[in-house]
């Protein structure tokens, strides 16, 4: 899952980038209003990390002209400006979630699963297709019931599969999810982490669309 | 006597008390007046009257009679200054007197008399002044009884008349009473008296200007709230990050963030405090002769470790001798946050020069950098408390200026900001007017 953060305090940046990587995330970090329209333009992200108090382009602007022009990325509001009517301008310029200054990482990053949730519709916070169930939260795998061990990668690899199950992945869609910008890609390395997955879960879990990517097939 | 009332009660009595003496005794002297020249004229009257033969006695029933009223003494001499007649054989009175009128003193009071050659015999007749006297005196003094006897009662008056016009100042006070610490409104200035308007008038003048006083303050506490939580988020957010760290290396990088990070926020925290001091009327100013040249110098070296860590050229380029009066600690609270800016802004390797001028009526202290500069659209608002300018890489609180504006406005210097030409840089000249 990539991240675009978008934070014109240097320590804040840092920390929440370096935070959210621990837990699992592809986080790219902007310091302002502009440089998050060019990010967005250029790259897919998942969700968006806004604060407001921008230089160059006030986060408000940026989340308005993002949702006229029809962009449905989830959009987290992170901001010093706790009052009602802050956060009432804040949702109704088009942000899902509102999340006030000084916050916790682990808060943090679960209003952002919870945003990835509900964007692909579900409800409840654990994915299960077929035997395979995968904890978001935990970054806990089980296959029939028993735990499996991932890497950090392998298992972001198989909950971009499996957050839309019967959807192909390209593999540089699936690398864009995996890594933000300051990472080395190379050039097999989807193919490790899927060759890794199949030792662990079975070959059938992951499907190989030949000349297009990967994905896991719907359960009926 | 403090109160207005009783004062105005006191004098008023006092001067109404003097009036009617002084009417009083001008009263007694016109009827003293009137009276000597009816007398005068009585006594004339008398003395042609006066039988020419009648050198007996006169009967005392007579000599009693209306004379004792008017104190009438008698007395007929013939030619040979032999005593034909005395009225009042007991009265001291001048054996001999010139003719016409004179005032003869004696033991018993003075007394007026008229000596007439009537025919062959001399007659005079005198007559106490205490008589004259008495009428004058109990003429004015019917005359005042009434108006002392008043008096009492025009204090009544006076007293009921000045509570009523002071009333407006009874209701002004109660309305000021109350009111909450928050309602800082004008009072009504219509329907008042004129005395009582500029003192209201300065009232709601005082009131306006607290109002904005605290309206500053409030503003102020919110944004300094605001701008708390920016380094206490950073110093969660490291906290969090060095308890998940699972290395060694991990922990010591996370908690030189978290220095940092607290380092920032301490920072902030100071420089809140210093703005807090530096405003107007917060703290008592002690105030002394300082010599801006040593001043200077001080604050130069202060701050040479830092410049030399950023491995900037920091001298005294000029130095005049001036002196202003001023607070020392607040000047050197402003000289050193125009210091600091400049070595923050200027890259590594450039230079920080410091100079002391004196000009016409002013002495000034100049920073010169070779940084960035400000751009002109920039130059007001960076005086304002929190503002930051975008794309800056220093990090700090957005206080530094507006310290050095509010300790500038304190000492009625100017702070002037110009990009140097030819660049780049930024020239900052304090201007302190001199006497």
């Amino acid at each position: 899952m990539r991240l675009l953060l978008v934070e014109d305090d240097p320590m804040i940046g840092e920390s929440v980038r370096k935070g959210m990587r621990q837990d699992g995330f592809a986080v790219d970090w902007v310091q302002d209003g502009r440089a998050a329209e060019l990010a967005l333009e250029t790259n897919p992200y998942d969700a968006l990390l806004l604060d407001l108090g921008l230089p160059r382009k006030a986060g408000l602007e940026v989340l308005a002209a993002l949702r006229r022009r029809g962009n449905p990325i989830p959009v987290l509001v992170l901001t010093a400006r706790d009052a009602v009517a802050d956060r009432v301008k804040g949702l109704d310029a088009g942000a899902d979630d509102y999340l006030v200054k000084p916050f916790d990482l682990e808060e943090l990053a679960a209003r952002i699963r919870a945003l990835l949730r509900r964007k692909s519709g579900r409800a409840d916070p654990v994915i299960q297709v077929g035997n395979l169930v995968l904890n978001p939260a935990t970054h806990e795998v089980s296959l029939n019931g028993k735990p499996v061990s991932l890497s950090a990668r392998e298992f972001g690899l198989l909950h971009s599969l499996l957050e839309r199950p019967g959807t192909v992945l390209t593999r540089a869609q699936i690398e864009e999810k995996l890594y933000g910008w300051d990472h080395e890609v190379g050039s097999n390395t989807v193919e490790v982490y899927v060759h890794a997955l199949r030792r662990k879960l079975g070959a059938n879990v992951i499907r190989n669309v030949r000349g297009v990517g990967y994905m896991v097939p719907k359960q009926t | 006597m403090r109160s207005i009332r009783g004062r105005l009660l006191f004098w008023l009595l006092s001067c109404l008390a003097l009036a009617v003496v002084a009417a009083g005794a001008r009263i007694y002297t016109q009827t003293l007046d009137e009276a000597n020249q009816l007398f005068d004229y009585h006594l004339k009257q008398m003395a042609a009257s006066l039988p020419n033969d009648s050198f007996g006695p006169l009967p005392p029933s007579r000599a009693e009679g209306p004379d004792a009223e008017e104190g009438l003494v008698v007395q007929i001499w013939d030619r040979n200054g032999l005593q034909l007649y005395f009225s009042h054989p007991g009265s001291k009175l001048p054996q001999r007197a010139e003719l016409g009128f004179s005032t003869v003193e004696t033991a018993h009071g003075s007394w007026r008399v008229y000596s007439a050659l009537e025919q062959n015999n001399v007659v005079q007749i005198a007559q106490p002044m205490s008589v004259r006297q008495n009428i004058a005196a109990g003429m004015a003094l019917r005359a005042l009884v009434p108006l002392l006897v008043l008096l009492p009662l025009l204090g009544f008056l006076i007293w009921l008349t000045v509570g009523r016009g002071l009333r407006p100042l009874d209701q002004m006070a109660s309305a000021l009473g109350r009111r909450t610490p928050d309602s800082l409104d004008a009072l009504p200035e219509g329907g008042l008296p004129v005395e009582i308007v500029p003192l209201v008038h300065a009232l709601n003048d005082l009131l306006a200007r607290l109002g904005r006083a605290l309206e500053s303050q409030k503003a102020f506490v919110a944004d300094a709230a605001h701008e708390l939580r920016t380094p206490l988020t950073a110093v969660q957010l490291q906290i969090q990050l060095a308890e998940r760290a699972r290395t060694d290396d991990e922990r010591q990088a996370a908690f030189a963030q978290l220095k940092r990070g607290q380092a920032r926020a301490a920072h902030l925290v100071q420089q809140l405090l210093t703005l807090a001091r530096q405003e107007p009327g917060v703290a008592p100013q002690a105030r002394s002769a300082v010599d801006l040249a040593q001043l200077v110098r001080l604050v130069v070296s202060e701050h040479a470790p830092l410049a030399a860590d950023r491995n900037i050229d920091l001298g005294i380029s000029h130095e005049d001798q001036a002196r202003i009066f001023g607070d020392v600690e607040a000047l050197r609270v402003m000289l050193g946050n125009l210091i600091d800016n400049a070595i923050r802004y200027t890259p590594p390797g450039g230079t920080v020069d410091v100079a002391v001028r004196l000009g016409a009526g002013t002495a000034a202290v100049e920073i010169l950098d070779t940084g960035p500069g400000i751009p002109e659209d920039d130059r007001e608002r960076v005086f304002d408390r929190f503002y930051r300018r975008e794309a800056t890489e220093a990090s700090g609180s957005g206080l530094g200026l507006a310290i050095v504006k509010n300790i500038a406005d304190r000492h009625r210097a100017t702070v002037r900001l110009q990009n140097r030409e030819p660049g780049p840089g930024l020239r900052v000249s304090v201007d302190f007017p001199l006497g």
